[in-house]
């Protein structure tokens, strides 16, 4: 009889997954200000990673470093390595536009283009894609049913993207998002501008979504990292004070701060 | 108590003499904007009639019509949107979009303000040094440079200003999509703000349309029928000056229908203006 092997049962239960993000290293400034101070962290491959912390901590900066955003804005700069499956996209020669195509980035506050909500959808596709009008049309259809936005939206398709509800416009960010295959969703506390029915469909989606896609949520709503994230990382004026599984942060944290911020002792 | 009581019936009395005060002085406003359209209404209208719009300017003391004139304020006014349009629009993208956070933008908005405000018949005299001393002779063309310059400093600081208006979230989601910075601009950017930058459009028309002093120096007048462009021009502002100072009673009255046509003109492009920038607040 061969043994039972307990060991095999505590590797599985340890973070051996592929790391589709790894930061090393990573210092950022805005000016001459420091926002995030020598960052090392690991995001594995279809999960969804959570980063918490109060405001000002630094986890939008870190989330827009990821995908190289901060760059629209002159004094700001990151040093360090950010790897995408090996590769530092902090360097000089990654195409930036083909970076952001692999890494998509869903806003606080829901940003239609001011166009119509089946342009919004085809306008990332349409740029580095040449597909005929039937594939676009299945396309825009799958992108809306991904983001469970289809049967809201089938018979007004040329309508404005404007003028849909704010949470029926976030979920058209994420299917725009989506359209374009990329590899990795960047949310910037996407549901925060948002009431809870809403941000229950997102949080749904995000769920679905990470079958396929390795995501990124920043938020300052601790139960909602508690609920749709697998890792967690608690950051703290600039420095990553903790990152593990979820449920480790929110019941047995290594870290006193982790601990004194998810009992809402500060923050 | 009593205190209380003084104090508060002294507020309401200052309340209403403020007020009293607000009204009358928007009422005086109001008024002379009445008393302009009502004049140009009241003596423009009865000199309306076919002719004005077939006939060339008379000689004096003769019955004719205004056709070359607004011929030619159209034919400038056009010259003049098409050259500064395209010059304002990109001055303007540059300052809002690629040098937004650049001294040079800075440097650039400041002398724009200036050139905005500038007379206009500086900005005649420079053109008349520019082109007319040069070429030998006043022309078309020279005025629509001139009208060309008065419509770059409207156009660029509204176009800055509506490009401005754009939320930087939507640039950052056109980028954010994989969209190269031309075409976050070009498709959305200036799709946001294009009731604003055509509404700045329509407001340099409006502004250059009644400008005199500028052709005064550049296209001059031309009695006859001229579409030739390298030659004197009529147009309806400098028609209105030479007629209106003239003692013959029929150049007189083309002078006031001349003056109600561009009134009511500008005011259509003011409400069509307006009505652009409306619908976009109203989204």
């Amino acid at each position: 009889m061969k043994p039972m092997l307990s060991t095999d049962l505590n590797v599985a239960d340890t973070i051996v997954e592929k790391a589709k993000i790894e930061v090393k290293n990573l210092n950022f400034y805005y000016g001459q200000s420091k926002a995030l101070k020598d960052i090392n962290l690991s995001l594995p491959e279809r999960s969804v990673t959570a980063f918490i912390g109060p405001s000002g901590c630094g986890k939008s900066t870190l989330l827009r470093v990821l995908n190289r955003i901060y760059e629209l804005y002159p004094k700001q700069s990151a040093e360090g390595q950010v790897l995408l499956d090996g590769k530092n996209i902090l360097d000089r020669s990654q195409d930036l536009n083909l970076l952001r195509t692999k890494i998509g980035m869903v806003f606080q506050k829901p940003t239609p283009f001011p166009m119509s909500i089946y342009e919004n959808i085809a306008f990332g596709v349409r740029l580095y894609e040449k597909i005929s009008k039937a594939e676009m049309d299945s396309r825009v259809e799958s992108a809306l049913k991904r983001a469970a936005l289809w049967n809201e939206v089938k018979d007004k398709l040329n309508a404005s993207g404007q003028s849909l509800s704010g949470g029926q416009q976030q979920r058209l960010c994420i299917a725009r998002t989506v359209a374009v295959k990329p590899e990795v969703i960047l949310l910037d506390e996407p549901a925060s501008a948002l009431d809870p029915l809403s941000t229950a469909k997102i949080e749904e989606l995000i769920d679905e979504l990470q079958a396929d896609y390795t995501i990124v949520i920043v938020t300052h709503n601790m139960q909602q990292a508690a609920r749709v994230s697998r890792q967690t990382a608690f950051m703290y004026l600039g420095e990553l004070v903790e990152f593990d599984r979820t449920e480790k942060i929110f019941t047995s944290p290594r870290e006193k701060r982790t601990q004194d911020y998810i009992t809402g002792r500060f923050g | 108590m009593a205190t209380a009581q003084s104090l508060h019936q002294s507020r309401k009395r200052k309340n209403a003499v403020m007020m009293a005060l607000c009204v009358i002085a928007a009422g005086i406003g109001l008024a002379w904007l009445a008393l302009i359209l009502g004049a140009l209404l009241y003596k423009g209208l009865s000199g309306v009639n076919l002719a004005v719009f077939t006939e060339m300017t008379p000689p004096p003391g003769d019955a004719g019509g205004l056709l070359n004139a607004i011929y030619g304020s159209i034919v400038m006014t056009i010259i003049g949107i098409v050259v500064g349009t395209p010059i304002g629009v990109l001055a303007g993208t540059y300052m809002a979009e690629y040098g937004r956070f650049s001294k040079l933008t800075t440097v650039v908005r400041f002398i724009n303000d200036i050139l905005l405000s500038a007379p206009s018949i500086i900005v005649g005299l420079f053109v008349y040094e520019l082109m007319v001393r040069p070429m030998g002779h006043f022309s078309a063309i020279a005025g629509a440079v001139a009208l060309s310059i008065l419509v770059i400093p409207v156009v660029v600081r509204t176009t800055e200003d509506m490009l401005n208006l754009v939320p930087n979230a939507l640039r950052e989601a056109g980028t954010a999509i994989g969209a190269p910075r031309w075409v976050v601009i070009r498709s959305v950017a200036y799709r946001a703000a294009l009731s604003g930058i055509v509404t700045g459009i329509l407001l340099a028309i409006a502004r250059i349309s009644g400008e005199t002093a500028p052709l005064l120096f550049t296209a001059l007048n031309n009695q006859f029928w001229s579409s030739n462009l390298n030659a004197p021009m009529a147009s309806l502002p400098v028609t209105i000056f030479q007629f209106a100072l003239s003692p013959y009673e029929e150049w007189q009255q083309l002078a006031w229908t001349g003056a109600l046509i561009i009134t009511l003109t500008v005011l259509g492009l003011s409400i069509i203006a307006r009505s652009l920038t409306g619908r976009r607040e109203d989204r």
